[in-house]
């Protein structure tokens, strides 16, 4: 039987309708999954998928004790308790609870916080450790929540505050390791995009998921050797309440290898309550952001020089009047009276300015600091013992300063007589002790360096391998000679300071300050650098005194930090006197 | 159930015998209609489908779990965290000092040194 409807009846007039609605729905359709469906898939996928930020670990930081690293900096999760104040019900219990549990982290005002019924956040307790949060969790109080952060934990206190730094709330390193080696610290984060149900649980279902990994940032090992920090942060503090100074720095270094065995600063800051320092000055390592004119130390660095060009032996001797003229100048000694044809060595032993001048001009054609001298001073000044340049050390904050060239038109004659007893040139306390480290260990010039190594995943060590010198400075012949010089210069005066049976040495520096481009009488800085050892240097200390409006001597003043850091180190490293 | 049976089979492109050739087919005497095709094929879909839903339950039960397990190893690793956060605060230079055994340690006076 054929069914054809008949033209023109109500049957194919449905018909028409419904293929007409039909085709209305397969254009819709149409339009809503091909031409839109760009459009859809994407509102799809921010509903389902999320992306996710796998945080990475901060690097932990280690300090030495002897060869085992200790930990100096942790992270550790800590909470803040807040509650709803239009939610809570039992307050009394709360503030009760909180305090009880979180004692010094509660907030002061808790009724007040509790009865702002207008606020639907208030914190109760910052800070808090999990197991105190477990026990507020455990009461079970309506209308507490609790937000979770990592912070950064110091169990040494504010031991090597100024090496450290710290971290700021965006989880950026500010000065110190956490600033210098920010990027090794800080790891890279992980993303982990996927799938995931009401509850943000991610599920494996889905094309687009991805999840690679963090990677946590490096745990970085310090040379620093958290007994002799400790030791030298005492032994500053007290050598500046002895004269009364405001303001010093400490240096102790392994003039074998570089590396840095504490540093420190005063004043200083506790790391973990970095938001409490008034004086953003207080967060600068010194040692490494502040050059200065380092003063006598430096008559060192120009011996060397003079024994190293042959100019002159510690046995050559000048005639000195106590005062020496150069150009329009006059230059005269600190301690006068020790006039006379006098030796080299007698001028280092009292650090006379004249002696050292003469080397200068020893150094050009005899009797004036010609463009040839000041070329040779600044060759080795500034080339071979990197003054007025970055050392590199990783401490963040690290200031070049400035040794003036001798082609620029104030590195004249008088500005490099005066550089040759430390005035005229800014030079920061770890440029000093690399270069005084460098003419005493056979003319090894070695980066200072606060890194001894890394510990991996599994909390093992790995020490970095023994450090390589930059370059040669002086000959091992001529550093013999400094050796000794420096030894006879310090025994003159500070012998009986030092335990028997091992080889001292060192120079004072007491240098005049500008203030307002003007060299002023009633204010010095004092210095003291020297090392200790027995057949070689085992270490060197760098000490440094001031104080506003205060003539702090490097003699009297710092070299008892000095006597008191050697002594002690001569015990700390088991070093055997000799005879 | 009956079949008719030995109903010869002739391919057109061969009619010799050879070894291991049918040459007999079994016709069912049972006739099924499109409807029955297509309620069968339904059911087909519909098991295919349960057996998709399952893997698929199942998979997303296994997501629960690790899920489970990792927010455990995180606790772990908090605590931990904690652990190491005490055991340095108690092995501290300070916390050492203070201590009652290192407080009744004395200074040595003197120190000999043997020679070899």
């Amino acid at each position: 039987m054929k069914l054809e409807l008949q033209h023109g009846s109500r049957s194919r007039i449905l018909a028409g309708l419904i293929l007409l609605v039909a085709a209305v729905f397969v254009i819709r359709l149409f339009y809503l999954q091909v031409i839109q469906h760009g459009y859809y898939v994407g509102l799809s996928t921010a509903e389902q998928v999320k992306r996710l930020t796998i945080p990475a670990k901060r690097g932990l930081i280690y300090a030495l004790d002897g060869t085992t690293p200790v930990q100096l900096v942790l992270n550790q999760d800590v909470y803040t308790v807040f509650a709803d104040p239009q939610t809570t019900t039992d307050n009394s219990k709360i503030i009760d609870t909180i305090q009880k549990i979180a004692g010094g982290n509660a907030q002061s005002n808790l009724q007040e916080k509790l009865d702002n019924k207008a606020s639907r956040y208030q914190v109760l307790a910052t800070r808090i450790t999990r197991a105190q949060a477990d026990l507020i969790k455990a009461e079970n109080l309506r209308g507490i929540g609790f937000q979770d952060l990592t912070q950064r934990v110091y169990p040494e206190g504010a031991l090597a505050a100024q090496v450290l730094g710290f971290v700021d709330y965006t989880g950026n390193g500010q000065y110190g390791v956490e600033g210098g080696l920010d990027d090794q610290l800080k790891g890279t984060d992980g993303i982990l995009q996927s799938v995931t149900d009401v509850s943000d649980v991610p599920l494996t279902i889905g094309d687009k998921n991805v999840n690679i990994p963090a990677k946590n940032g490096t745990n970085e090992v310090l040379s620093i050797d958290r007994s002799v920090q400790s030791y030298a942060e005492q032994a500053l503090a007290n050598g500046i309440k002895r004269v009364k100074a405001t303001n010093g720095s400490i240096l102790v270094m392994d003039p074998q290898t570089g590396r840095v065995m504490a540093m420190a600063n005063l004043p200083s800051f506790s790391p973990a309550d970095f938001t409490s320092v008034t004086d953003p000055a207080a967060f600068n390592n010194g040692v490494v952001s502040a050059p200065y004119e380092p003063g006598s130390d430096i008559k060192t660095l120009t011996l060397a020089t003079g024994i190293e060009k042959g100019v002159i032996g510690l046995d050559t001797t000048y005639n000195n009047t106590d005062y020496i003229k150069v150009d329009d100048r006059v230059i005269t000694n600190a301690f006068k009276g020790q006039t006379g044809n006098i030796t080299i060595q007698h001028a280092l032993n009292w650090s006379l300015n004249t002696g050292f001048v003469t080397i200068a001009e020893k150094l050009g054609d005899g009797s004036t600091i010609t463009k040839q001298a000041r070329d040779t001073m600044y060759d080795y000044f500034h080339n071979k013992f990197g003054l007025g340049t970055l050392t590199g050390i990783e401490v963040g904050g690290e200031v070049a300063g400035t040794v003036i060239s001798p082609d620029d038109p104030d590195g004249n004659a008088v500005r490099y007589s005066n550089m040759a007893f430390g005035q005229g040139l800014d030079v920061t306390m770890i440029q000093v002790a690399a270069a005084f480290s460098s003419v005493i260990n056979g003319g090894h010039y070695y980066k200072p360096t606060v890194l001894a190594g890394t510990v991996d995943a599994n909390g093992a060590y790995i020490p970095l391998p023994a450090p390589s010198p930059l370059r040669t400075t002086i000959s091992k012949a001529t550093s013999d000679q400094i050796l000794q010089a420096t030894q006879t210069a310090r025994c003159t005066f500070y012998c009986r300071q030092d335990k028997p049976g091992y080889t001292i040495g060192g120079k004072t520096g007491t240098s005049q300050t500008l203030v307002n481009g003007v060299y002023v009488d009633n204010q010095t800085v004092g210095t003291y650098l020297g090392y200790g050892g027995t057949d070689t240097p085992r270490y060197v200390i760098m000490v440094q005194v001031s104080g506003q409006n205060m003539n702090i001597e490097g003699g009297t003043d710092v070299e008892p930090i000095f006597s008191d850091m050697s002594n002690w180190m001569i015990d700390h490293l088991k070093l055997q006197p000799k005879g | 159930m009956s079949y008719q049976t030995a109903t010869m089979y002739s391919s057109r492109r061969q009619q010799n015998w050879s070894r291991n050739q049918n040459t007999v087919a079994f016709i069912s005497s049972v006739k099924l209609g499109p409807v029955a095709h297509t309620v069968l094929v339904a059911l087909m879909i519909t098991v295919l489908g349960l057996i998709y839903l399952t893997q698929a339950t199942r998979a997303t039960s296994y997501d629960y779990q690790s899920q489970k397990i990792d927010s455990q190893i995180a606790d772990l690793n908090t605590k931990k965290s904690d652990l190491e956060v005490e055991n340095a605060r108690l092995t501290a230079l300070e916390t050492v000092k203070n201590s009652s055994v290192a407080t009744t340690l004395a200074t040595p006076s003197n120190t000999q040194y043997v020679h070899e």
